[in-house]
C-alpha cells in the first residue's frame, strides 16, 4: 500500500472521477473490515460498519488535510464510527467478574490448553470497560504501535499508555490463576 | 517485573497479537462502490432556510422575552405586602404605561397582529403566499 496511490486516487475522486474510489476500497477493505471485526466480533456487522466507514470517508474526502497520512485519517474516521456504533448497539459482553473459568482448563502437563488460554484472554478483554478495551484493540491492531493507536483513537499518547496499563492490570487481576502456569513448550 | 506477571503479560501479548484476520466477502467492494455511486448521485441535502426562519425566531424570542418580563413583574408585585386584597392581582397589563388606551383593546389588537403575522409567515414558508 502506498501513500502516493492514496493521494492520487483521492485527487482523482475530488476532480470527479468516482471510479478512482475503487482503488481506495481495494487497498483498505481488509484493514477496515478487520478493525471493525475486532470491535464487534460479528462478520456481517463488521462489513456493514466498514461500508459505512467508506461512505463517510467518501463524503469527508475534501476535509482530508494532506499533512496527515491518508491511512491515519481513514483509521481515525473508522475508529470513531465503530466506537459510536458499538455505543449505540453494544456487543454482548459479560462483566469482568462473571467471566467463567474454562471447564476443562488443565492440560495433562498441568498447564492450560492453548485454545483455552486464548479464549480466556479474549473473553476477559471483551469484558473490560470500553475505554480500556478500545485502547487494547487498537494497540494490537496496529501491531503494538502506541502512536498509531493514539492517532486512531484521537487521544494523546500518554492517555493511551495509561489506558493500556490499566487495561492490562485489570486483565492480570482476572487471569493469573489461568495463565500463571507456563505452557508445555515453555516448561 | 515479577516472573508470573511477566508471563501473564507475554501471554496477553501473544494471544491478542495473533487475532485471526478475516477476509471481506467477495461482493463487499462492489457493494461499497454501489453505495458510493448512490451517494454521489443523490441530491444535496436541502439547507436550513435561515433567511425565512429568522423573522419567526425573532418574533418567538420577543414573545418569550415579554413573557419572562411579565412573569418577573407579576412575581415582584406578588412579593410586595398586600396593599388591598388578593383580588387585585397584578397582571401583564401593568407593563402598559399609564394613560395608554384601554388594556383590553391593546391586547386584542396585539393578538390579532400576532395571529396575522403568523398566518402570513406560515403561508410564505409553505410557498403558497403571494
Amino acid at each position: 500500500m502506498s501513500a502516493s496511490d492514496d493521494q492520487a486516487d483521492v485527487e482523482k475522486v475530488l476532480s470527479g472521477d468516482l471510479s478512482a474510489f475503487e482503488g481506495i476500497i481495494e487497498r483498505w477493505q481488509k484493514p477496515l473490515v478487520n478493525l471493525a471485526y475486532r470491535f464487534c466480533h460479528d462478520r456481517g456487522r463488521a462489513e456493514e460498519m466498514a461500508q459505512e466507514a467508506f461512505l463517510r470517508a467518501y463524503r469527508g474526502l475534501p476535509q482530508w488535510r494532506k499533512e496527515a497520512m491518508f491511512s491515519t485519517w481513514l483509521f481515525a474516521l473508522a475508529t470513531n464510527l465503530y466506537r459510536s456504533e458499538l455505543r449505540r448497539i453494544p456487543e454482548r459482553t459479560v462483566p469482568l467478574d462473571e467471566v467463567p473459568e474454562p471447564v476443562d482448563f488443565r492440560a495433562t502437563d498441568g498447564g492450560l490448553e492453548d485454545r483455552d488460554r486464548d479464549e480466556a484472554v479474549r473473553r476477559a478483554v471483551l469484558a473490560l470497560p470500553a475505554k480500556y478495551r478500545e485502547a487494547l484493540t487498537l494497540f494490537y491492531f496496529h501491531e503494538m504501535d502506541v502512536p498509531a493507536a493514539a492517532s486512531s483513537l484521537g487521544l494523546p499518547e500518554g492517555t493511551v499508555k495509561a489506558r493500556l496499563f490499566r487495561g492490562r492490570e485489570l486483565l492480570r487481576g482476572k487471569l493469573p490463576q489461568r495463565l500463571a502456569v507456563p505452557r508445555l513448550k515453555e516448561a | 517485573m515479577k516472573p508470573a506477571i511477566e508471563h501473564i503479560e507475554n501471554e496477553i501479548d501473544r494471544v491478542l497479537s495473533r487475532e485471526d484476520d478475516i477476509f471481506p466477502s467477495s461482493g463487499f467492494a462492489a457493494s461499497v462502490m454501489e453505495a458510493v455511486r448512490r451517494e454521489s448521485t443523490a441530491p444535496p441535502p436541502i439547507p436550513f432556510p435561515w433567511k425565512r426562519a429568522w423573522p419567526i425566531i425573532l418574533l418567538a424570542s420577543l414573545a418569550l422575552a415579554l413573557g419572562i418580563v411579565g412573569t418577573i413583574v407579576a412575581a415582584v408585585e406578588l412579593s410586595r405586602p398586600p396593599a388591598t386584597s388578593l383580588t387585585s392581582l397584578p397582571s401583564i397589563t401593568t407593563l402598559i404605561p399609564a394613560g395608554a388606551p384601554n388594556s383590553t383593546w391593546v391586547w386584542t389588537a396585539l393578538s390579532l397582529v400576532a395571529a396575522f403575522i403568523s398566518v402570513k409567515l406560515s403561508m410564505r414558508l409553505a410557498g403558497g403566499g403571494t
